[in-house]
C-alpha cells in the first residue's frame, strides 16, 4: 500500500463518507481484502450505487501513517505546515493526480509568504483595489438598543468587510490567489460559488490580472442570487451551471481542474478542501484579524473581548479569529445557519449537528445521514449553505477554543431589518446570522465589554429575498407602504 | 473648511429689482423666469442683473481670478447662482448659511464628521492606478497617459452622494432639526439620505415621482427598509423635477422643524457652496494621494456632470492650480441633435431653475425640456451654477458622451479592471476614448469613479449582448 495519502475521486461525484469506527466494519464487506490495521483510518469515496453492488473502479485506499492524536495548540502551526492537519482534522484526501499539483501549490504558497515583492504588490492591491483597511465601526445605535434598563451593556463594533470592492470579504483571498496563479504561470482560473460573492470576487480579480475565468454555480443557487450571476458575466467570466447547489458546483470545479492541471488554477473561496487550501485561504483572510487588533488598540487601547462571525464554511470567521486564537482572554463565537430550525432537518448547522467525516479532500465535521450520504443543507443565506466546514474550525470546536451557536432564517431576517433601521447598513443575510446572535449574547455580557462582529458582506444582493419575504409576510412593510 | 467673505464687497442698500414675478399660483416649477429676450451667445451684459453683480465684475478685472471668491456673499458665481426663492425660505437659507459657516470653524463638528467619514463611509477612498486601462490607451509607440481612478464607488452605499448626505444630516442635528426631506430620481440620493437618517435617528421623508417609483421598486423598498417614508408625486411628468418642486413646497411649509438635504450643487445659495464643501474631501484626498504616489499634481481631472456634485468635489481643490486641466462630461443621450439628451452646458441657455441662475435645458417659451439619459443620475435639466461659471470663464471644459458610448465604457472597465462603474461614471470613462490620444506620454489623469454599477447591470444587459 502506498504511504502517501490518496483517495478516489470517482467521476459520478457522489461522495460517501463514514465516521469514526464504522470505516473498517463497512469496508470489510465491500473490499476484497481486509482493511488496514488498527493504527490507520481507512476512508473510501465511492458512489452509493457502487457500494451496494460491490466495489467497482476502486483504485486505491486512503491510509494514514499515524493514529489519531490530539495536538496541543502550540504545535498546531508546525504540524499544519507539514501535513495540513489541525489535530485529526484537515489533511489531503485527494486522487494521486492532484497530489503533485497540491504540493506545487503548497511550496509556491510558502514562497510567497516570505517574498517581500509579492507581499508589497498584494498590499498595494488590497489598499488601492480592494479598499482596505476596512473600518472598525462603533455601532452606536445598535449598542444603545442592547443596553439594559440600567443603561449597561456591551459596546458593539462592526468590522466593515461590506465596504470591500465586490461587497464582501471574499476578495481578500481571491485577489491574493489570482496573483499566486499568475505567478505560477496559469492562464485560467476555475472556481465554484454558492451565493455568488466568491464568483464575483474571482471574476473581478481575473479581469484585473488578465486571466480567463470559469465560475461554476449550482442552478438552484443561480435562481436565488441572479444579480450576482449578472455581475460575473459583466466582469467577463464564463458562468457554467451545475445541477444542484454549491456542493455539486464544487465537485464539478474539482473535476475541471483535474482535467487541466497544467493550465488551470482552482481558486478555492472557502477554508475547506485539501491542504494547502484551508491554510492558504485562512492566511489571506487573516488580514481582517490583523487590522482588527491594530484598530482595537487605537480605539480603546486594548483587545476585543468577544469576536462574533457567521460560519458557512468558515473563512470569514477564521479571517477574524486567527489573529486572536492564542489570546485566551478573547472569546471566539461562530454562528451557523439553523435554517428552518435545528429539528426540522432543513438547516446548515454543521458543527452543531454534523459528524466527522471526509469531504472534498479534508476531514472535518459534515452533515451526513446514517449511510454517510451528504445531507443537502438549507439556509435563507445561500453563502452559509455548506454541508461541510473548515477543518480548523472543527479543531477549535473540539479543543473548546471557540464556541458555536446557530440562528434561524427568521432571526437572521429580523437582524437584517434591525441593522438597516438602526445603522443604515444593509448586512448580507450571512452576516445577519452573526448579528442575530447578539440578541442572546448581549444580555449575558458585562458592561462595556467590547464585541467585534464581522460584517462580512453587504446585503444589496439580498434585498430581493427580503422583499419577497416581506410580501409574503402580511404583517410586514407592505402594511406600512 | 473655513470660508472667508469677500472683504471688499460693497453692499448696495437700494432695492434690488425682483428677479422674477412671484405668482401665488405655483406651477409644477414654483419659480421660473420669463424667457430672456436674448440669445446666450449675444450676452455681454445680462438684462437682469443687480448692482452688486456689476460691481463685482468691475472688481474682477482688477484682481487675479484666483483670489475671486466663489461664491460671493450673495451666493453668486459671477452672474450665476443666487437665491431665487419664495420669501418664506429666505430665513431658512440664511440660518443654514450661518450655521454652516460657524460649524466650518468648529473643531468638534469637524472631528465628528471626520470620524464618521472614516468609520461609517469608509474614507479615504483609494486613488487606484488602472494598469490595464492605461495599457489599453497606449499608442502604438507605447506612449500614453497614466490613468488613475478615484474610487468613490467603494464608499458606503456605493457612490459619492453619502459624503454630502452624512455631513448635512450632522448639520441638521446640530440645528436641532428632527425631520429630513429629500427628493430622488432613480433612488440613489434617496437611499443615501434614508441611510444617514437611520444612522442618526432622524425622521426621513423622500419625494419621488410616481413614474420613477414604478421603475425603481427595489430602491423604494430599500428606503422603506431603512425607515424612510417615500411619498409619490403625481403632478407634472411625475419625475425628478416634480419631486424636487414638491420637496421645496414641503420645506416651505415645515421650515422650522425640517432640513432639506439637496443632493447636488444646484439649488439656492448656500446649497451649491455647502454641497461642494462637503464633497471637497474628494479633491483634498486626491492632492495628498497624488503627492504620495508620484510626487506631483494631477495633470487632468475628468468627471461626469449631472447636477455637478462629484465633479465639483474633485475639481474644487484644484481650481486655483492653473496647470491642472478640468474636464466635465455630460450625457448626450441619443445624441446632441436628437433633442433627447441632458447636455445642459453644451446645449442649454441661462435661466433660473430650482432657486439658482444657471444653464438649463429650456425651449423657446422658457419651458423646461425633459432631459434624457440612460443614466438616471445625469438625467437633470439643470446644472450647478458654479459649473456654469467655470465654463464661462474657461477654467473648465465640458464635453458630452452618448448612451451608447457610455455603455461601451461600462463594459470596457468591467472587463479590463474588474470594476463595474455606475452608468453616470461611464460617461466620464467614455470620454477617455477621445481624450487619451491627445495627451502627452506620462500625463497623470485622475478620473472620478463616482459610483458602482451594480444598480445598472440590468439596464446594461438589455442594451449589451452578453
Amino acid at each position: 500500500m502506498a504511504c502517501s495519502l490518496q483517495t478516489v475521486f470517482l467521476p459520478r461525484g457522489k461522495f460517501t463518507t463514514f465516521s469514526g469506527n464504522e470505516f473498517p466494519r463497512k469496508m470489510s464487506h465491500a473490499l476484497p481484502f481486509p482493511a488496514e490495521s488498527s493504527g490507520a483510518i481507512v476512508c473510501t469515496m465511492v458512489s452509493h450505487e457502487t457500494l451496494t453492488r460491490g466495489v467497482v473502479g476502486l483504485d486505491s485506499l486512503i491510509t494514514r501513517r499515524s493514529p489519531i492524536k490530539r495536538l496541543p495548540l502550540e504545535t498546531e502551526k508546525k504540524e499544519e505546515v507539514c501535513s495540513g492537519k489541525f489535530g485529526k482534522y484537515g489533511g489531503k484526501y485527494v486522487p494521486e493526480i492532484l497530489m503533485t499539483c497540491l504540493k506545487e501549490l503548497e511550496s509556491e504558497f510558502n514562497l510567497v509568504l516570505h517574498d517581500a515583492e509579492f507581499q508589497a504588490e498584494l498590499a498595494t492591491a488590497l489598499k488601492d483595489y480592494v479598499g482596505r483597511e476596512t473600518p472598525l465601526y462603533f455601532a452606536q445605535r445598535l449598542t444603545n438598543h442592547y443596553k439594559n434598563s440600567n443603561g449597561e451593556g456591551p459596546e458593539i463594533y462592526l468590522k466593515r468587510e461590506d465596504l470591500n470592492h465586490g461587497g464582501a470579504y471574499k476578495i481578500n483571498n481571491a485577489i491574493a490567489q489570482a496573483m499566486l496563479a499568475k505567478r505560477m504561470g496559469r492562464k485560467t482560473i476555475v472556481a465554484a460559488t454558492g451565493a455568488g460573492q466568491h464568483g464575483v470576487a474571482t471574476a473581478a480579480a481575473c479581469a484585473k490580472l488578465d486571466l480567463e475565468c470559469i465560475i461554476l454555480m449550482g442552478s438552484l443557487d443561480m435562481e436565488r442570487q441572479s444579480s450576482n450571476v449578472t455581475l460575473m458575466k459583466h466582469l467577463g467570466a464564463q458562468v457554467k451551471f451545475v445541477d444542484g447547489n454549491f456542493k455539486d458546483a464544487n465537485s464539478q470545479a474539482f473535476r475541471e481542474w483535474a482535467g487541466n492541471l497544467e493550465s488551470y488554477y482552482f481558486l478555492s473561496g472557502s477554508a475547506v478542501g485539501p491542504h494547502p487550501c484551508p491554510s492558504m485561504v485562512r492566511e489571506f483572510q487573516s488580514v481582517i484579524g490583523k487590522e482588527t487588533r491594530k484598530q482595537a488598540m487605537e480605539k480603546w487601547g486594548g483587545k476585543p473581548d468577544v469576536l462574533v462571525a457567521c460560519v458557512g464554511s468558515g473563512s470569514n470567521a477564521l479571517g477574524l479569529f486567527h489573529e486572536f486564537v492564542k489570546d485566551e482572554d478573547v472569546r471566539l463565537i461562530g454562528v451557523e445557519a439553523a435554517g428552518l430550525g435545528l429539528d426540522s432537518g432543513r438547516h446548515s448547522a454543521t458543527l452543531a449537528r454534523g459528524e466527522v467525516g471526509v469531504y472534498h479532500g479534508a476531514m472535518s465535521y459534515l452533515l451526513q445521514d446514517e449511510e454517510g450520504q451528504i445531507i443537502g443543507p438549507h439556509s435563507i443565506a445561500v453563502g452559509l449553505e455548506d454541508p461541510g466546514v473548515s477543518p480548523e474550525l472543527s479543531f477549535l470546536k473540539d479543543t473548546r477554543r471557540a464556541e458555536f451557536y446557530t440562528a434561524t432564517d427568521q432571526e437572521a431576517l429580523d437582524a437584517f431589518q434591525r441593522v438597516c433601521r438602526l445603522e443604515g447598513i444593509f448586512p448580507a443575510l450571512e452576516a445577519s446570522h452573526a448579528l442575530a446572535f447578539l440578541e442572546k449574547l448581549c444580555p449575558s455580557l458585562p458592561n462595556g465589554a467590547k464585541v467585534v462582529v464581522n460584517c462580512s458582506g453587504r446585503g444589496d444582493k439580498d434585498a430581493t429575498t427580503a422583499f419577497i419575504c416581506k410580501l409574503q409576510d402580511s404583517n410586514g412593510l407592505v402594511a406600512n407602504a | 473648511m473655513a470660508l472667508s467673505t469677500n472683504p471688499t464687497c460693497r453692499t448696495s442698500t437700494s432695492a434690488l429689482p425682483k428677479p422674477y414675478r412671484f405668482s401665488s399660483n405655483l406651477s409644477h416649477l414654483p419659480f421660473k423666469l420669463q424667457k430672456f429676450p436674448f440669445r446666450p451667445s449675444a450676452i455681454k451684459t445680462p438684462s437682469i442683473f443687480c448692482t452688486i453683480a456689476r460691481e463685482m465684475e468691475e472688481e474682477k478685472k482688477e484682481r487675479e481670478p484666483a483670489v475671486f471668491q466663489r461664491p460671493d456673499s450673495f451666493g453668486r458665481f459671477g452672474k450665476f447662482g443666487g437665491k431665487y426663492v419664495p420669501e418664506t425660505l429666505m430665513y431658512a437659507l440664511t440660518e443654514l448659511e450661518s450655521a454652516f459657516r460657524s460649524l466650518s470653524g468648529d473643531q468638534d463638528f469637524q472631528k465628528e464628521l471626520d470620524g464618521i467619514l472614516k468609520d461609517y463611509v469608509g474614507r479615504e477612498s483609494p486613488l487606484y492606478f488602472a494598469e490595464r486601462l492605461t495599457m489599453h490607451y497606449k499608442r502604438p509607440n507605447g506612449e500614453g497617459p497614466d490613468i488613475y481612478l478615484k474610487r468613490e464607488d467603494l464608499n458606503h452605499t456605493g457612490a459619492h452622494k453619502i459624503n454630502n448626505a452624512v455631513a448635512q444630516a450632522l448639520l441638521a442635528k446640530r440645528l436641532g432639526k428632527k425631520r429630513i426631506i429629500a427628493e430622488t430620481g432613480a433612488g440613489q440620493h434617496g437611499v443615501a439620505t434614508a441611510t444617514v437618517c437611520a444612522r442618526f435617528g432622524l425622521q426621513c421623508v423622500v419625494y419621488m415621482g410616481a413614474q420613477d417609483m414604478e421603475r425603481q421598486a427595489l430602491n423604494v423598498f430599500r428606503m422603506r427598509l431603512l425607515g424612510a417614508e417615500v411619498r409619490a408625486v403625481h403632478s407634472g411628468t411625475a419625475t425628478l423635477k416634480d419631486a424636487t418642486s414638491e420637496a421645496i413646497r414641503d420645506w416651505v411649509t415645515n421650515v422650522e422643524s425640517t432640513h432639506y438635504i439637496l443632493g447636488s450643487v444646484a439649488g439656492p445659495h448656500p446649497y451649491p457652496m455647502m454641497v461642494r464643501e462637503f464633497h471637497a474631501v474628494i479633491g483634498k484626498e486626491t492632492r495628498k494621494q497624488a503627492l504620495e504616489k508620484w510626487g506631483g499634481k494631477p495633470d487632468v481631472l475628468v468627471a461626469c456632470v449631472g447636477g455637478g456634485s462629484n465633479a465639483m468635489g474633485l475639481f474644487h481643490e484644484f481650481v486655483d492650480d492653473k496647470d491642472v486641466r478640468m474636464i466635465g462630461v455630460e450625457a448626450a443621450g441619443f445624441g446632441l441633435d436628437s433633442g433627447k439628451h441632458a447636455a445642459t452646458l453644451t446645449k442649454g441657455e441661462v435661466g433660473v431653475l430650482h432657486g439658482a441662475m444657471s444653464y438649463l435645458l429650456q425651449d423657446e417659451d422658457g419651458q423646461i425640456i425633459e432631459p434624457h439619459s440612460i443614466s438616471a443620475g445625469l438625467d437633470y435639466p439643470g446644472v450647478g451654477p458654479e459649473h456654469s461659471f467655470l465654463k464661462d470663464i474657461g477654467r473648465a471644459e465640458y464635453y458630452s458622451c452618448t448612451d451608447e458610448e457610455a455603455l461601451e465604457a461600462f463594459k470596457r472597465l468591467s472587463r479590463l479592471e474588474g470594476i463595474i462603474p455606475a452608468l453616470e461614471t461611464s460617461h466620464a470613462l467614455a470620454f477617455l476614448e477621445k481624450l487619451c490620444p491627445t495627451l502627452p506620454n506620462g500625463a497623470k489623469l485622475v478620473l472620478n469613479c463616482s459610483g458602482r454599477g451594480d444598480k445598472d447591470v440590468h439596464t446594461a444587459i438589455k442594451h449589451l449582448q452578453l
